[in-house]
């Protein structure tokens, strides 16, 4: 099957976020005050936050260039990706002291920038069919799944009377389509979001067998109406994809320049002044 | 979709590397360092300019002016200070004290910037702040007031951090113990700093123990002036005397006659339980004389030149009325009187043999040592078996080793003893023991044999020697020759049963047969008596008759 819905790395951040939290606030509590960025406290949350910054700058794109499949799956990476890449900045955030003046300023500016920008990636990254590794799928291999999808929802519905077969021909029945690609792409959480209210008023009409036996379809129908969406909006998608990758990267430069430069900045100024 | 074979070093990722890189770099040429500045520095105007400048503000990108690059050695300290040289010549100023007592100072330990135009520069935290170097008063003990309230500044200091007023201490203290700091002042004065220094050095938690001079036994219930009158500062309290005599010297019951230094013997508990280790002294103690009390000897308690003869105690206990001297210890050890070792071989007497075993006074009688006459007979006189016969010289023939194995020198004797005599027992001359006159004759020993028949005289010498009865030399006359023969013959062989008989058969040529046969061919018949034919022996004497 294609296309990974699991948001699991999104719940492993927001947990290790809260922790981190809890952890600053105790602090903030000992030190009765905000932890300077040049205490220990500071460094120390600085200083992790940037290795895990530099792990997601790192890691996730040397896997990509590593065609071995020993290393991992390569979504697994992404989903390490995108924690080191929430996590981090967090961290860094908390080690700014809440100051965002000079080249600090700069860095958690940027920083800012290029996790919105991770977050953009990312859904436009849902946007085109994977394999459960990861790996782009073809527009004919997607329509391929399509009709393997419709030929299973036909042998469910010919043994099923015809009230039933009925009633999931409206629940099948495709999301309206905007007519342009780039719309459908990014109006993506709306047509969500309209196909369960959809669902949900159809499904609240129903007695509970026939409930009962449309929810046995429920998964196939909707890999079905997200196969169609992206097959809709494959192309558009994978412009974006390429324009992101044109922005995303340099941002990302610019930052770890300037982020090195602040460190080599607070070491002297720091640590090598007296 | 297709990546960058190179990730994020792509053309466009490098060049946006390096157009940052030359942003920041030509950023920094341009506003110095600004860019790195963590937060805005302070704005607030002094009254007078320090180095052409009113506020930190006015050298913000400057960073050089208060950094020092680790190469140059130099320290942030010294930048402050380049500025704000004042803290340095200002005698008033504690900043001054601090440098003057550490050589070094680290201001921002309470000085800060970079927190906002008007932020404070000072960050005073009361348990970090130097008070100590500062103020040379640490704030250790003074955190909060016995009612619990913390202390501020201004509780001592009142309004300038610079001024202290010393009469502070005393308002304060005297309404928590007024009794005790009204004798306190009374003793050390009103400058309480002069002394206290916040760290309990000498305060309540002082303990006189720590320092060298100890507070022990009767020392801990003196009060503090009877050793440390008039002192009005630490520097007079740490001068203090410790010698014993800088407060002792009135105690003292031996007027300086043993020194200045009590605790020889003393210890701080009272002055009666003295004890002196004798063994440094000149008359080190032993035996008997441990357990006597000092005033048997140190008459007085005089103690100094005390005289170390014996007889300067003991001339009254001497039993030998002066007879042995003053020196007691010659013979006695202080363990007792009794067991006396005489060294009898120093004496003009050596006492050897059984001499050494009897007691001292089987000689000397009635304790009189000196004088005791050393001849035998003064002692052994009722000993003396020979009846005074030998003198009263005993040591002639005897020993001091036993009376018996007597050694007495015959030859000294007018009968000396020659050949067999000398080993004879002096018994078998001298009966019951007589030896004064025993006779001299031989005949006195030697009665004639039954074979001389009374024809010898009683002087057995003139034919005997001492060496032995035989042989015997007769010399007399002689009417045989006496060298018939070949001569050597013995009385015996003539006269082998009597002297008034002879046989001339004791010789092998004189067989009676052959004899008896050769004078009957001759015709002869009496030739029984050979010597009335052969008077000299010969054989041709014979022919006449």
């Amino acid at each position: 099957m294609i296309q990974r819905s699991s948001n699991r790395e999104l719940w492993y951040s927001l947990f290790a976020v809260l922790m981190l939290t809890m952890a600053y606030v105790f602090m903030v509590s000992m030190l009765n005050g905000i932890p300077a960025a040049s205490d220990f406290f500071g460094h120390m949350i600085g200083i992790v936050g940037f290795v895990l910054m530099l792990m997601t700058e790192t890691l996730y794109s040397l896997r990509k260039r590593s065609r071995s499949a020993r290393w991992g799956r390569m979504a697994d990476w992404l989903d390490f990706h995108i924690f080191t890449g929430l996590v981090g900045p967090y961290l860094v955030l908390l080690h700014s002291s809440w100051k965002f003046n000079g080249l600090a300023g700069v860095v958690m500016l940027l920083t800012v920038i290029i996790v919105v920008s991770g977050f953009v990636g990312r859904y436009i990254y849902t946007a085109v069919p994977r394999t459960a590794d990861g790996v782009e799928v073809e527009a004919s291999q997607v329509e391929a799944f399509i009709r393997q999808a419709d030929q299973e929802l036909q042998r469910w519905l010919e043994t099923r009377p015809p009230e039933i077969r009925q009633q999931v021909q409206m629940l099948a029945q495709p999301g309206q389509s905007s007519g342009n690609a780039l719309w459908d792409l990014l109006l993506r959480p709306l047509d969500e979001l309209n196909e369960r209210i959809r669902w949900w008023s159809i499904r609240s009409q129903l007695d509970a067998q026939t409930r009962q036996q449309i929810s046995q379809l429920e998964k196939l129908l909707r890999q079905r109406q997200n196969l169609n969406r992206q097959i809709r909006t494959l192309a558009v998608a994978r412009r974006l994809m390429s324009l992101w990758h044109t922005v995303h990267i340099p941002i990302g430069m610019a930052l770890f320049t300037a982020a090195f430069i602040h460190i080599i900045a607070a070491i002297y100024y720091a640590t090598l002044l007296r | 979709m297709k990546s960058s074979r190179f990730g994020c070093l792509s053309a466009t990722g490098l060049i946006t590397a390096l157009l940052t890189l030359f942003v920041i770099g030509g950023f920094s040429i341009a506003r110095g360092g600004v860019l790195f500045n963590p937060g805005e520095l302070n704005d607030q105007k002094g009254s007078e300019p320090l180095q052409g400048v009113y506020s930190h503000a006015e050298i913000a990108g400057n960073c050089g002016a208060c950094h020092t690059a680790f190469w140059t050695g130099e320290h942030m300290a010294e930048r402050c200070l380049a500025c704000h040289d004042t803290l340095k010549t200002n005698p008033q100023d504690f900043h001054k004290i601090m440098l003057a007592q550490s050589g070094a100072i680290n201001c921002t330990r309470c000085h800060t910037d970079h927190r906002g135009a008007e932020a404070a520069l000072t960050i005073l935290d009361m348990k970090e702040f130097p008070h100590l170097e500062a103020g040379q008063f640490a704030l250790s003990s003074h955190q909060r007031h016995s009612d619990g309230a913390t202390f501020l500044c201004e509780d001592c200091h009142g309004a300038d951090l610079q001024i202290f007023q010393p009469i502070t201490c005393v308002e304060c203290h005297m309404e928590l113990d007024p009794a005790y700091l009204q004798a306190h002042q009374a003793d050390f004065g009103e400058d309480c700093l002069a002394c206290h220094d916040g760290v309990e050095t000498y305060g309540a938690a002082f303990d006189h123990n720590r320092l060298e001079f100890s507070l022990l036994q009767g020392h801990s219930e003196a009060g503090c002036q009877d050793c440390h009158a008039g002192a009005l500062s630490l520097a007079d309290l740490q001068a203090t005397p410790q010698t014993c005599a800088a407060c002792h010297l009135e105690d003292d019951a031996h007027a300086g006659q043993l020194g200045q230094d009590c605790a020889q013997c003393h210890a701080p508990t009272t002055w009666e339980e003295a004890s002196f280790d004798h063994s440094l002294a000149a008359f080190p103690l032993s035996g008997r004389h441990s357990e006597v009390a000092c005033e048997d000897c140190h008459k007085d308690k005089v103690f100094k030149g005390a005289p170390q003869d014996c007889f300067s105690c003991h001339a009254e206990q001497d039993k030998h009325s002066g007879q042995f001297g003053q020196d007691c210890a010659a013979c006695h050890t202080t363990e007792g009187w009794e067991g006396a070792a005489f060294d009898h071989s120093l004496s003009a007497f050596p006492l050897t043999g059984a001499h050494l075993n009897v007691g001292c006074e089987d000689c000397h009688r009635e304790g009189i040592y000196k004088g005791t006459a050393q001849e035998c007979v003064a002692c052994h006189i009722e000993d003396d078996e020979h009846d005074g016969q030998f003198g009263n010289d005993c040591a002639q023939c005897h020993t001091p080793d036993t009376w018996k194995d007597a050694q007495f020198d015959h030859s000294l004797a007018a009968f000396k003893l020659t050949g067999a005599h000398v080993n004879l027992a002096c018994k078998q001359c001298h009966v019951n023991e007589v030896f004064k006159g025993t006779p001299q004759a031989c005949a006195s020993c030697h009665s004639e044999p039954a074979y001389h028949l009374g024809l010898f005289t009683s002087d057995c010498s003139a034919c005997h020697n001492t060496n032995a009865w035989l042989p015997a030399a007769y010399d007399a006359r002689h009417r045989f020759p006496l060298n018939h023969g070949d001569g050597g013959n013995t009385c015996q062989t003539c006269h082998p049963s009597s002297l008034r008989s002879y046989t001339c058969y004791g010789c092998h040529e004189h067989n009676p047969a052959k004899i008896e046969s050769e004078h009957r061919e001759e015709g002869i018949d009496n030739f029984k008596d050979c010597v009335r034919c052969h008077p000299t022996g010969r054989e041709e004497e014979g022919g006449d008759d």
